[in-house]
C-alpha cells in the first residue's frame, strides 16, 4: 500500500508553518518530510555517539544505522553490492570525486563529452581536469527544444575519450534525457559514463545495473532527505580507480610516517567523521520513498508541469523555455519586458516561491540566447490550485507593470 | 501601500521603462562592467571624461527593474560632475540603502530615496548597489592612475 497523493502534503511540517505557502522551487530543494526531521533531531537526542572503532552500545548502534543505509541505498538504485554505495556531501562533491580521480586516467590529447545542458556541478570539475591535463572537453549539443542533438554523440566520441558526464534531468529545462541510450553508445566504443542524478534519484525509478551506469551522482537534500548528504554510486569495476579527495582518519589501513594505505571503495572516501544523522535521515527519505508509488507520483508532477507550460503559453506575455519531447516537473520560463527577478520578487509577495537567475546552468542560458529566466519545479505535495494561484498571480503582475 | 508598490515606486518604473541614455556605446578606455555572476545582471557603463570631469554616461546590459533603474539614476546624476564629486555621490548612495540618513542631508539627487526601500528587503540591496559598487571601484582607481586627458 502506497500513501495515497492526498495525505501526502500533511507529512510535511513547513506546510503547518506557512500555510499559505506555494513551494514550487523543488529542483533546488525539496521539503522534509516528519520522519526525515525527527531522525536528524532523535540522533542527537538519543542516539548521539560517534561511528567505528567505539566499543560501547551507542556507537556500534551508530555504526550498525549508518552502514544499514548502504543496503537501502543499495536498493533503490539497484545496485550489486552496498559497497558501491560512497556517501559523500552531495552531488557536487560525488562529482569532484569521480573528476579528481580521472586525473591520473585522462592525459594531453585525449577528450571528456559533457552535455551543453550541464549543471555547473557537472561541468566545471570536467573542464578544469582538461585544462590541467591539456585535454579537450567536448559538448553535446541542445537544440531550442532543449532536446540534447544525440546524432552529434557518435563523433564526438573517439578513442581518446576517456569518459561522457551526463544530467539524467535538466534542472533547467526539464528534459529526461535518454541515459540509457548515451550509456550504449558510449560502451560500444568502451567509454565510461557518469549520470548526475540529482533531480531524477528519489523521484524516477532507477536501476543501475538495468543501466548499466559506471557512476551515478546525487544529493539527499532533492529528495526530501537533509542537505549535506549524498551519494557516488560506482560500478565495481572502476573501485580500483576511485582516489580520495579528503584524507584523514577512517579511511585507512595503515599509516607510517612514511606512507599510507588507504581502505577500498567506498571507505576510502569516508576519512573523518561522516555526516552520521545526515545519512541516517538519507536512510529514512528512502523509506519514505519506497512507501510511495513513483509511477503515481512521477505521473503527478508531469501533470502539473505540462498544466502549468500549458497556462502560461495561453497567457501570451509568457514563454517556456525549450518544448523538450520527454520532459519532468520543471518549467523555466520568461515574462514580456519583466526581468525574472522582478518576477521572482512579485511572486514572493504572494507566498509563491519559485527561483529567478540562470540556475547554474550559463552556458545553457547563453546558447539559448537568455541572460536568466524564472523556474517552477513541481513536487508531490503541489496541486492544480498551486498552479493556478501561480497564473493568476502571473495575470497580477502583468497588470501591475502596464 | 503593499511591500510591491513601495520598491517598485514612480522613479523606479520610469527609470526602468525609460532608462537614461540606455545606448550601446563602446569606449574601451573609460568603460565599466556592472555584473551580478549570482543572478546574471550585467549593465555596461560608458564614461566620457574630459580634465577630470565625467562629461556624458551611457550604459546598456540587461538586468531587473532595481538595477536598471538605479543605473539609470546612476548615469543622470553623475553627469557633469568632477570624478571627486561623483565619487563622494556613489558613496551617499550607498550609504542611503544601508542606513537612515538625517533629513538636513542634501542628496545628489531626490530620485536616490525611492533605493532606500531596500533596507526592508535585503535580498535586493545587490541590485540597487550594482553600478554604484563597481562605479565607485572605478573613480577610486581611475584617481590612481596618471591623468591622460
Amino acid at each position: 500500500m502506497s500513501i495515497p497523493l492526498s495525505h501526502i502534503k500533511q507529512l510535511f511540517p513547513i506546510f503547518h508553518q506557512h500555510q499559505k505557502l506555494i513551494y514550487l522551487d523543488n529542483a533546488a530543494t525539496t521539503q522534509k518530510p516528519n520522519l526525515v526531521i525527527d531522525t536528524v533531531h532523535l540522533f542527537y537526542e538519543l542516539e548521539n555517539a560517534n561511528i567505528h572503532r567505539g566499543l560501547y552500545e551507542l556507537s556500534s548502534e551508530a555504526t550498525q544505522r549508518y552502514e544499514a543505509v548502504r543496503a537501502t541505498v543499495k536498493n533503490l538504485i539497484g545496485a550489486k553490492s552496498e559497497h558501491d554505495i560512497a556517501f559523500t556531501k552531495g552531488t557536487t562533491e560525488s562529482i569532484n570525486i569521480v573528476a579528481h580521480s580521472f586525473l591520473s586516467l585522462v592525459n594531453e590529447g585525449d577528450n571528456i563529452v559533457v552535455s551543453g545542458m550541464e549543471h555547473h556541478a557537472n561541468l566545471i570539475p570536467w573542464q578544469q581536469v582538461c585544462l590541467k591535463k591539456k585535454a579537450t572537453l567536448r559538448i553535446i549539443p541542445v537544440n531550442q527544444d532543449g532536446d540534447l542533438v544525440l546524432e552529434k554523440l557518435d563523433p564526438l566520441m573517439d578513442g581518446r575519450t576517456k569518459l561522457v558526464a551526463v544530467t539524467h534531468i535538466s534542472n533547467t529545462l526539464g528534459t529526461i534525457n535518454p541515459i540509457e541510450k548515451i550509456i550504449a553508445k558510449a560502451h560500444k566504443k568502451n567509454i565510461p559514463v557518469l549520470v548526475d542524478a540529482a533531480q531524477s534519484a528519489g523521484h524516477y525509478p532507477i536501476n543501475v545495473e538495468d543501466l548499466d551506469v559506471d557512476f551515478l551522482v546525487f544529493s539527499a537534500h532533492k529528495m526530501f532527505g537533509p542537505m549535506g548528504t549524498g551519494v557516488l554510486y560506482t560500478n565495481k569495476r572502476h573501485h580500483p580507480l576511485i582516489q580520495p579527495l579528503n584524507f584523514g582518519g577512517g579511511a585507512i589501513r595503515e599509516v607510517s610516517f612514511a606512507e599510507t594505505k588507504f581502505m577500498d571503495y567506498p571507505f576510502c572516501l569516508e576519512a573523518g567523521t561522516p555526516h552520521v544523522p545526515g545519512v541516517l535521515a538519507l536512510g529514512t527519505a528512502m523509506e519514505f520513498i519506497e512507501q510511495l508509488d513513483l509511477h503515481e507520483t512521477s505521473n503527478h508532477t508531469y501533470k502539473l508541469a505540462m498544466a502549468f507550460r500549458n497556462e502560461i503559453e495561453s497567457l501570451g506575455f509568457v514563454q517556456a523555455v525549450g518544448n523538450p519531447k520527454n520532459s519532468g516537473s520543471i518549467v523555466s520560463f520568461v515574462v514580456d519586458g519583466i526581468h525574472p527577478h522582478d518576477v521572482a520578487g512579485f511572486l514572493a509577495e504572494h507566498q509563491i516561491a519559485v527561483r529567478a537567475g540562470h540556475h547554474c546552468t550559463q552556458p545553457l542560458h547563453d546558447s539559448l540566447g537568455l541572460a536568466a529566466t524564472v523556474r517552477a519545479s513541481f513536487s508531490i505535495y503541489n496541486s492544480l490550485n498551486d498552479v493556478g494561484k501561480t497564473i493568476d498571480a502571473l495575470k497580477d503582475l502583468k497588470t501591475f507593470w502596464s | 501601500v503593499s511591500k510591491l508598490n513601495k520598491l517598485y515606486d514612480d522613479v523606479i518604473k520610469r527609470h526602468n521603462a525609460e532608462p537614461y541614455h540606455f545606448l550601446m556605446k563602446p569606449d574601451p578606455a573609460n568603460s565599466i562592467r556592472a555584473y551580478n555572476p549570482i543572478c546574471g545582471d550585467r549593465f555596461d557603463l560608458f564614461l566620457e571624461l574630459d580634465k577630470g570631469t565625467i562629461r556624458q554616461i551611457h550604459f546598456h546590459g540587461f538586468g531587473c527593474a532595481v538595477s536598471k533603474s538605479s543605473t539609470s539614476v546612476l548615469a543622470k546624476t553623475l553627469e557633469g560632475k568632477s570624478m571627486a564629486e561623483a565619487k563622494e555621490i556613489c558613496r551617499q548612495f550607498l550609504r542611503l540603502l544601508k542606513e537612515e540618513i538625517s533629513s538636513h542631508e542634501i542628496l545628489a539627487s531626490e530620485e536616490f530615496k525611492s533605493f532606500a526601500v531596500v533596507r526592508e528587503i535585503p535580498a535586493r540591496y545587490d541590485c540597487a548597489a550594482l553600478a554604484w559598487e563597481e562605479t565607485l571601484k572605478f573613480l577610486a582607481s581611475a584617481a590612481l592612475a596618471p591623468r591622460n586627458s
